[in-house]
């Protein structure tokens, strides 16, 4: 990957500002840090002025289309996009209402806050033009700005368009100034739309409004969040930084304007990536120094020490030294050393470093010439973990215990913002220079739906917990499996005894719950990968119903050249296992279980099942998943049920272009489906409900325009009389609101099965929010669910409940799980393809969960 | 967008330079930027820790000087409220100085308000710059700024540019180069001026200037001419010291910097230092440990590779190490290593932040385990944390 990236650097380096450290100079801090925010947002570029202007005409339109904003301003931030996507108005069935009705009331409170706007108010939209025309964007807003017929207003500018509160007196306003030159300007305002308070628009000049805010209370922006350094977390033994800070959103939630918040930390190390280079150095020693230093550190983002900015490290030049000159903008050449020195009054210690080389893209215009920045690795600290961090237990136990945070300690924070925001005078003067009055914090009313049965194979039985049932399982026999008859171990010479005992063990715990392991064919190797795979090239033959590992270490190696040849090469199930873990005394027992149940589902067998009140349903789930080795691809996974009982799925997985649309293999996916379907249960679904993950911001009208007509067309294929009824449901992991549990004084995590249908949806959607965990410290979140289409007009109550059923069908947890069973499944089977395979598995193995 | 700045701001200084159409002299660096290096390098030279910039515009000189470590107290006075308004926020600290802060305490503030009037809180000053400032005033108010500026704020040094008019016959157009400006002095006029000045309020006046004049015209001078005041008097302290009188600017904008001056910095600064050296002892210590045992295998002799960055700090001996031969070393005993704070405060940067072992100990107390009697530091010699 670093060769790729290097190699991409490399062949940009004739680009004409070869070294960022110019262009810093020229602009030491962008001004737009104050004075218009709006550029982050809603950035256009002014080289497209006058193709701007003559669209205009003067005319006033006072729609919103989504699109035609976009083509006006240029980026409109994507989450903002989906908001001008309705679905809601197409069911008829949720049309009036989409609040299901089950289950017992529950009061929670959010990190929402009300933002209170007077009725009448309105965004002027203003699009400005100069005379003579004016490139430059800061000369452009500063001779705006500066002019007293607008200072006092509360408003918004990009260069080109305005966004005021207040109407101006004329529709057309010409106003002249001057340049400190001397040279007359004249500006001509004119106005181009009005919006109200519920345009996508407005939320966008919320956001640029809330930004300011948070930078008047000394939080600094880092990627979209905002973070406050001055109070930051330290874990010196790890060498970090955590700089608490919030995900803030400002969105039309039902009738009201919610301003939302939540909590967030950014890592930051406390080391140069000089330093950070020196460690690394020693412990690797020279020889493979370069290349451990590219694979840590290609990809991480660093911040500089100079300046706000951050930038990601794309690559390192190790041919460049802070001796050697760059050219500046203006032609003459200096020393990175020098450069410092006289820009920053900083002195590099260190003369042999090599330079990190950044690739600039342009925001404003995605075609403009990717530039280099080179950045000195003495002047950067290193934020969020390098990728071997993570695997660093004691590490990520630090981190976690510190940004862990109970449900009252969220509050506080959340509540805390809240009071600076109205205790801050700055702050409030902005709010109230836009007529917005920030209000308090909301509560709503929640409905906890009733837990359910699981079936086992002999009985129905109640959990004693509903969030696992793992002990409920132990002695109950499960709804089917194969008996294991013809299967390799294979395993070190090493882990000899320990797999001796592990598989009597096996033998042991899968006779109760109806699970028959023979004995298998023991095969010893040599440690090392190699060795693994050439063990199973040679013994698998086609009676082989399953191949097992007794893996000497988490070398990834091992598992990747396992998992590709078995499920793609030479098609059989097969299960790792580390021998380090067979190694822990008194878990022998609960760790064979749980690997018993995960053979039997390997093999095709089924664990449990639930009431499913529909007969004849296929439940899907999608999701997508970025390939770990090669940037441009990305692995779409489908999981579908091929029984009514919801316990057995068929599944397929393909790797794709990023630029290809996921829709596109969808239809074949489907279709596949339906055939299996109709092969087992001789006949068609009923009805199909379609769990959508892997969703990203902006995706939603793709979705509506380019999948759901792929996905009905198929069906529609399927059958040329009644064909089945399709829904669609968007999962999504990661949502704004939190929902908390007020309990005498204190506040708790809501319980399992939690719905929210109101207060914090949206007007336009025909969504819910549903907390289908527990979490015994911390704070859950919610996953929220939003139906785009739906033919089966199955009541919301209906519609959630079912959605609650299948978070239980995850069979590689007895328990629940945060999203429904087909969406994990495959999230399960794109990770296996994404980290490890790389490959498409065999479809010989579409009928068994050969991925979990 | 970098670029368009560049003009932006020359533009908006008015520089000469850039008249339209009529680029005959171009200075290189433009001369906007030279007066503002000659500032610095005056604070290079005499490290004044307070410094008012009056007429501060855009703040760009004041972002130049907020690098210099010597300041303490930097402060922007301009009569245009809506400049300080929007420009105030590019003078807060940077995430940088937040995981790397400066030895000394900086607080920078924006007054709104007139060079004319005074105001207690530009008193006891160690600079004043105005820069391209006097010849925008009118006779009358230019009457008025020596006695604010020398009589009344009367800093230890003051800087004063100003366009110079005989250059402005190598310019084709025969008007100011700025439309505001009510005069522009030759340099016999503003001399005149400056020494009259310098005399009444004992000050002392050196002359000088920026954007040289081209080959063949040496004779017009430099294109800005400053005067460069230094009060004769060392003000008694008293007189500076007295801060109660009237507050008639607004402030706009201020921040205050993070230092090694503030408790809670300098305790992170000095734990993650501490952290550090600990760790680089122990790893060297780890590195002998596995020489003993397996013999005779030296560490790799000269490296053939190109060094890409300098040595690593093990195997090297730097002088301070050799100092260091005299102080009590590292030790272990069973699987914990111990390093002496005496050892710790050796290594120049603590001992420069600390002083002092109580200090350091001060510092360490709660946050970094030490052995019984509190005289070493206390981590484990094999952690897992490393990666």
């Amino acid at each position: 990957m670093s060769g790729r990236a290097r190699a991409r650097a490399r062949g940009m380096a004739l680009s004409p500002s070869a070294a960022e450290v110019g262009r810093i100079q020229a602009s030491p801090l962008p001004l737009s840090v104050a004075l218009s925010d709006s550029e982050a947002s809603s950035s256009s570029d002014h080289v497209g002025t006058s193709r701007i202007s003559q669209k205009f005409e003067g005319d006033l339109s006072s729609g919103d289309a989504g699109c035609t904003f976009k083509e006006r301003v240029g980026k409109i931030r994507r989450e903002m996009m989906d908001l001008s996507v309705c679905t809601r108005e197409k069911l008829a069935h949720v049309r009036d209402c989409k609040r299901g009705s089950s289950g017992i009331p529950v009061k929670l409170v959010t990190n929402l806050f009300n933002l209170d706007l007077p009725q009448d108010w309105q965004l002027y939209q203003y699009h400005v033009t100069y005379s003579p025309d004016i490139e430059s964007r800061r000369l452009r807003i500063a001779l705006l700005y500066s002019h007293t017929e607008l200072s006092n207003k509360a408003k918004a500018f990009d260069g080109v368009i305005l966004f005021l509160s207040q109407k101006l007196e004329e529709k057309v306003m010409e106003l002249s100034s001057e340049t400190r030159r001397g040279e007359a300007v004249k500006m001509t305002i004119t106005l181009t739309r009005e919006l109200p308070a519920s345009s996508p628009v407005c939320m966008q000049v919320f956001s640029i409004i809330f930004k300011r805010i948070l930078k008047k209370l000394s939080m600094y922006q880092i990627g979209r969040n905002f973070y406050k350094p001055s109070e930051p977390v330290e874990i010196p033994q790890h060498k970090l930084s955590l700089w608490p800070g919030f995900a803030i959103s400002v969105s039309h939630f039902e009738s009201r304007l919610l301003f939302g918040a939540d909590v967030s930390y950014k890592i930051l190390r406390n080391e140069t990536v000089l330093e950070f280079m020196m460690d690394l150095c020693h412990k690797t020693g020279m020889s493979c120094f370069t290349q451990a230093c590219e694979k840590q550190l290609i990809g991480l983002i660093v911040i500089t020490r100079y300046n706000n900015k951050t930038y990601r490290i794309d690559d390192i030049d190790w041919s460049v030294k802070p001796t050697h000159t760059f050219q500046k903008w203006d032609g003459t050449e200096i020393t990175y050393v020098d450069y410092y020195k006289q820009q920053y009054d900083i002195t590099l210690s260190d003369l042999n470093q090599p330079v990190l080389v950044s690739l600039l893209k342009s925001k404003r215009n995605a075609d403009a010439e990717v530039r280099m920045a080179h950045l000195i690795p003495e002047l950067c600290f290193l934020t969020g973990l390098p990728g071997q961090a993570t695997s660093d237990f004691q590490l990520m136990k630090a981190v976690a215990e510190e940004t862990r945070l109970s449900p009252l300690g969220r509050q506080q924070r959340v509540a805390r913002l809240a009071d600076d925001i109205q205790r801050n005078k700055d702050a409030r003067f902005e709010l109230e220079t836009w007529g917005l009055h920030f209000g308090c914090q909301m509560s709503l009313t929640g409905r906890v739906v009733p837990s359910e049965n699981i079936i086992i194979q002999d009985h129905i039985c109640q959990p004693v917990s509903a969030a696992d049932w793992s002990k409920d399982m132990r002695t109950c026999k499960i709804l089917s499996a194969q008996s294991l008859n013809k299967w390799l171990v294979i395993c070190s010479n090493r882990a000899e005894r320990v797999t001796e005992s592990f598989l009597n063990c096996l033998r042991r715990v899968g006779r109760p719950i109806g699970f028959n392991v023979n004995h298998p064919k023991i095969i010893k190797v040599q440690e090392n990968p190699a060795a693994f795979l050439h063990a199973i090239q040679k013994y698998v033959d086609p009676e082989v119903q399953l191949v097992m590992c007794i893996l000497p270490s988490n070398q990834k190696s091992y598992y990747d050249s396992i998992k590709k040849y078995l499920s793609s090469d030479c098609p059989v199930p097969s299960q790792c296992v580390l021998a380090q873990t067979l190694n822990k005394q008194g878990m022998l027992m609960s760790i064979a279980t749980k690997i018993a149940l995960q053979m039997t589902c390997k093999l095709g067998g089924e664990l449990w099942a639930l009431e499913i009140p529909l007969k004849s349903l296929m439940v899907v789930g999608i999701d997508v998943c970025k390939d770990a080795f090669n940037q441009g691809m990305v692995v779409v996974g489908f999981v579908a049920s091929i029984n009514p009982r919801i316990t057995r799925w068929f599944s397929r997985c393909m790797l794709q272009r990023t630029t290809a649309d996921v829709a596109d293999c969808l239809k074949v996916f489907m279709i596949g489906a339906l055939n299996r379907w109709y092969k087992h249960n001789h006949g068609l679904p009923g009805r199909i409900i379609v769990y959508r993950d892997g969703v990203g911001d902006g995706q939603l009208r793709t979705l509506i325009e380019y999948e759901v007509p792929q996905l009905l067309s198929s069906v529609k294929e399927a059958s040329s009389s009644t064909s089945p009824r399709l829904s669609v449901v968007v999962v999504r992991k990661k949502c704004m609101p939190r929902f908390l549990m007020e309990t005498g004084r204190t506040l708790q995590n809501p319980p399992l099965g939690t719905i929210v249908d109101s207060g914090a949806t949206r007007p336009e959607w025909y969504d819910f929010y549903l907390i289908s965990r527990v979490a015994c410290r911390g704070t859950l979140n919610p996953t929220y669910y939003n139906v785009i289409y739906d033919d089966n007009g199955l009541k919301p109550d209906h519609m959630q409940r079912l959605t609650f059923k299948l978070c239980h069908l995850y069979y590689n947890w007895p328990g629940l799980i945060s999203v429904p069973a087909p969406c994990q499944y495959a999230h399960k089977l794109t990770f296996l393809v994404a980290q490890s395979t790389h490959k498409e598995p065999s479809l010989e193995l579409a009928n068994s969960l050969f991925y979990l | 967008m970098a670029e368009n700045n560049i003009e932006f701001t020359s533009v908006v200084d008015g520089d000469v330079e850039e008249v339209p159409n009529k680029k005959i002299i171009k200075f290189n660096p433009p001369l906007y930027k030279q007066r503002y290096q000659f500032v610095k390098k005056l604070v290079e030279q005499h490290q004044p820790k307070k410094v008012a910039d009056l007429g501060c515009g855009d703040v760009c000189l004041l972002m130049i000087l907020k690098y210099q470590k010597c300041i303490e107290e930097l402060v922007g006075v301009d009569i245009n409220e809506g400049r300080l308004k929007w420009n105030g926020s590019r003078l807060s600290p940077c995430m940088g100085d937040h995981l790397d802060p400066r030895e000394l305490d900086l607080v920078i503030t924006l007054y709104h308000g007139s060079v004319l009037e005074k105001d207690c809180r530009l008193l006891g000053f160690d600079l004043v710059a105005c820069i391209e400032l006097i010849e925008h005033f009118d006779s009358e108010d230019l009457a008025k700024f020596p006695e604010v500026v020398f009589g009344y704020m009367s800093p230890a040094m003051i800087v004063i540019s100003t366009p110079n008019s005989d250059f402005n016959s190598l310019f084709p157009s025969a008007v100011f180069r700025d439309s505001d400006h009510k005069f522009e002095w030759s340099r016999m006029q503003f001399q005149t001026w400056a020494l009259d000045v310098a005399n009444h309020y004992g000050y002392s006046v050196e002359f000088t200037g920026v954007g040289e004049p081209p080959a063949g015209a040496e004779d017009v001078g430099c294109c800005t001419q400053i005067g460069v005041f230094r009060k004769k008097a060392k003000a008694t302290e008293s007189a500076v010291l007295e801060h109660h009188g009237e507050h008639v600017y607004e402030v706009i904008y201020t921040t205050s910097y993070p230092s090694l001056q503030q408790m809670d910095y300098c305790r992170r600064v000095v734990t993650y230092l501490v952290y550090r050296e600990v760790n680089r002892m122990k790893q060297r210590c780890q590195v002998s440990l596995r020489q003993h045992e397996l013999e005779p295998e030296s560490a790799d002799p000269g490296n053939p590779t190109r060094k890409f960055i300098s040595d690593p700090p093990v195997p090297v001996l730097t002088e301070a190490d050799k100092a260091m031969e005299m102080i009590p070393q590292p030790f272990c005993i069973g699987d914990k290593f111990y390093v002496p704070l005496e050892r710790i405060i050796a290594y120049p940067r603590l001992g420069h932040i600390c002083g002092n072992v109580e200090k350091l100990r001060e510092f360490l107390f709660d946050v970094v385990e030490l052995n019984c009697d509190g005289s070493a530091v206390k981590v484990d010699l094999h952690d897992c944390g490393d990666y």
